[in-house]
């Protein structure tokens, strides 16, 4: 198959780009804004852990009986587990975060506890899409999802221009590589 | 013969095709509230339901032009469906009870769509020729002119399968653990039955209730497939495999063999002590719906030298010269720590309701006192020793191999799964580390394909993170070198 642009040297094809992002081994890392945005997510994830806990103090002595003071402690217990985490997670997941795109592949490291490598051939993103919810849009991020025939990997907490930039990209790889099919599809017929 | 563009509708059989489970349910409750004003109300239900198939059948149109397939709904909700042949996966026929008695066949349409992976595109009732014709029609452009073969026309089946491997095949290929929890509610409505003697109706219904949850769990499943794969055949012609089998609900299933993503030749526990597995197939676009298994089986419970010849001559594009590696001896070390977790989570659950127990069946007499205090302590110890056990035989069976075209996973403490994959079918590759595998330097491998399930996952077991890297490897380089074809694998 000829697909175009530098495949056998996976350079990636964003390299050069002004942004201080790009690193010595052409990975991308995250807009320190991300770190606003997860520790907002987990703000409001908490918060609603906290209202469980107050409805559970409210509410639950009566179900269930001499079992409430174990109940409530363990529920003590994980709330303070999950704020640790929710406290010291952003840092790690903002410094592990990492992403590449060269024309033959996209490229995502990430991970706090359970790290992820995801690889993502070109050759096989049939939609790109990029998002904004509320929080992101009033620090000027938006999340790609990139939508393969058998599920989809996201690049999360990117600055607006960099997420369009490379959707564009994408698309524009996408499209080169459809391109380059046209003349073989043509005298099948299809 | 079908005129290209003429407007038509499916046979009005599928109005009582679509009510009758409902209109079967609402007559039951009907006669239930006979006396009472209820009893109108569901018998206008009724009379509601058959008025709206009836005005969704008759407001439906179907269009067969040079290139696609139309089907259009002028109701309330409009639809305008249109499915380019070009798209359409497969197109398959099968025949219901309803349809036997009306002549018809149901025909469903599959496009290549991860979205809807798991039901079909359009599924549209004819009568039995017409539907025929047009599967034909659809296949000599799905499968480049290769004729599909008549239903009574003979093929030469590359196994033969007698009704008593459709029965073996029922009752061994269902899951181990529902086999477990079946038994469970067996015994339990055994001992029911036996202590019932003067303890009056509770006890009674207790162990019918417990026998219909072991019919539901066991004897259904086991009897449904039975229904479901009576007089299998399977055989290939050129690159399409055709499937045909069926006692009450008839099927006839036809795929090309480039659709096929992945191959996994399975055993449950029971099988295996009888040295058989059976092969299933991942393939693009052939949902068939209502809950009916999405994998199409290629050959049933079989003796493994069997499989494997039958594997070479099916589908031999998924076989090849393997060369299995082990899982590391880290890989050992996760899965003990792993076991060990998990056991610990279990006793701390068990703890209190095995004091619980303990205490309220302290004193009771005979062999209840002495036994039943200490069933849940055992039960958990024996639990505890099963979780190690499928720990030990975990690692000593996981494999994998990477070859030249093929890569493949074996899986499964219980019930085994060989899958063989293709690199070319490989939508991504997720290789994950948790903390525990990071200090005994292995990961585990995901491999998304797009199944007939949707977008699912094939994990792998425990091996160094640049092993399992050697797949997403193996793909590009496939697509950078040109050996990857396109036309052969586009989704």
């Amino acid at each position: 198959m000829s697909f175009p642009g530098p495949v056998s040297g996976r350079t990636p094809v964003d390299e050069g780009s002004p942004d201080s992002g790009t690193g010595t081994d052409g990975y991308r890392r995250l807009n320190r804004k991300s770190l606003l945005s997860i520790y907002f997510g987990h703000a409001v994830s908490y918060a609603i852990l906290l209202g469980a806990f107050i409805l559970l103090e409210t509410y639950a002595e009566r179900f269930l009986g001499p079992n409430y003071v174990l109940v409530r402690y363990a529920f003590i217990a994980v709330l303070a587990v999950v704020l640790v985490y929710m406290a010291v997670a952003p840092p790690v997941f903002y410094a592990r975060y990492r992403y590449r795109i060269t024309a033959d592949r996209i490229d995502v490291r990430s991970g706090v506890l359970v790290l992820r490598h995801i690889l993502v051939p070109i050759e096989r993103v049939h939609q790109v899409e990029v998002s904004r919810g509320p929080v992101n849009s009033a620090l000027g991020l938006a999340e790609v999802t990139i939508t393969t025939a058998g599920g989809v990997a996201t690049l999360s907490y990117l600055e607006l221009e960099e997420a369009e930039r490379v959707a564009e990209l994408l698309n524009s790889l996408v499209g080169r590589m459809l391109k380059g099919r046209v003349p073989a599809t043509e005298p099948a017929g299809d | 013969m079908i005129a290209p563009g003429e407007r038509m509708r499916c046979h009005p059989s599928v109005i009582v095709e679509n009510s009758l489970s409902i209109v079967v349910l609402l007559a039951l409750l009907v006669g239930r509230f006979e006396t009472t004003a209820v009893a109108g109300v569901l018998a206008a239900a009724v009379a509601a339901l058959l008025l709206f198939n009836y005005r969704q059948w008759s407001r439906t149109t179907i269009r067969f032009s040079e290139t696609e397939i139309v089907v259009e709904r002028e109701t309330l909700f409009k639809l305008k469906k249109t499915l380019p042949y070009a798209k359409i996966a497969s197109v398959n026929v099968n025949r219901g009870i309803v349809n036997r008695l009306f002549g018809t066949a149901r025909l469903q349409i599959n496009i290549n769509s991860g979205s809807s992976a798991t039901v079909p595109e359009a599924v549209l009732t004819f009568r039995q020729d017409m539907a025929e014709e047009i599967r034909a029609a659809i296949a000599d452009r799905l499968y480049g002119r290769e004729a599909a073969p008549d239903e009574d026309e003979e093929a030469e089946p590359l196994a033969t399968l007698s009704p008593a491997d459709v029965v073996v095949h029922g009752l061994l290929s269902v899951p181990t653990y529902q086999t477990l929890i079946g038994s469970v509610f067996l015994v339990y409505s055994v001992l029911q039955l036996y202590g019932s003697a003067g303890a009056g109706f509770w006890a009674d219904s207790r162990a019918l209730a417990s026998l219909t949850m072991f019919f539901i769990v066991q004897i259904g499943p086991s009897v449904s497939l039975i229904f479901r794969y009576y007089n299998y055949r399977v055989y290939r012609r050129g690159d399409t495999i055709y499937l045909q089998h069926g006692l009450f609900r008839t099927y006839r299933t036809s795929f090309d063999v480039s659709r096929v993503n992945a191959v996994r030749v399975k055993s449950t526990f029971a099988a295996r002590l009888l040295h058989r597995s059976w092969i299933e197939a991942e393939v693009v676009g052939l949902a068939s719906g209502s809950g009916e298994s999405l994998r199409p089986v290629l050959c049933l419970l079989k003796d493994d030298a069997t499989q494997q010849t039958l594997l070479r001559e099916l589908v031999p594009e998924f076989v090849y010269e393997r060369n299995p590696e082990r899982q590391p001896a880290g890989a050992r070390s996760v899965l003990r720590i792993r076991a060990a977790a998990a056991s610990l989570a279990l006793v701390l659950a068990m703890a209190w309701p095995s004091l619980y127990v303990y205490r309220e069946a302290a004193d009771l007499a005979g062999v209840a006192g002495a036994v039943l205090p200490w069933a849940l302590p055992l039960a958990t110890v024996l639990a505890v020793l099963a979780i190690f056990y499928a720990t030990h035989v975990s690692y000593r069976i996981t494999e994998f191999d990477a070859g030249k075209d093929l890569f493949s996973f074996v899986n499964g403490a219980v019930d085994r799964e060989a899958v063989t994959m293709n690199y070319d079918k490989v939508q991504t590759v997720q290789v994950t580390q948790g903390p525990v595998a990071r200090l005994f330097g292995v990961a585990r491998a995901e491999v998304y394909l797009l199944s007939s399930r949707g977008g699912t996952s094939i994990s792998s077991g425990y091996f160094s993170e640049d092993r399992l890297g050697v797949i997403g490897e193996t793909v590009m380089e496939r697509i950078a070198s040109g050996e990857y074809d396109w036309r052969k694998n586009s989704v």
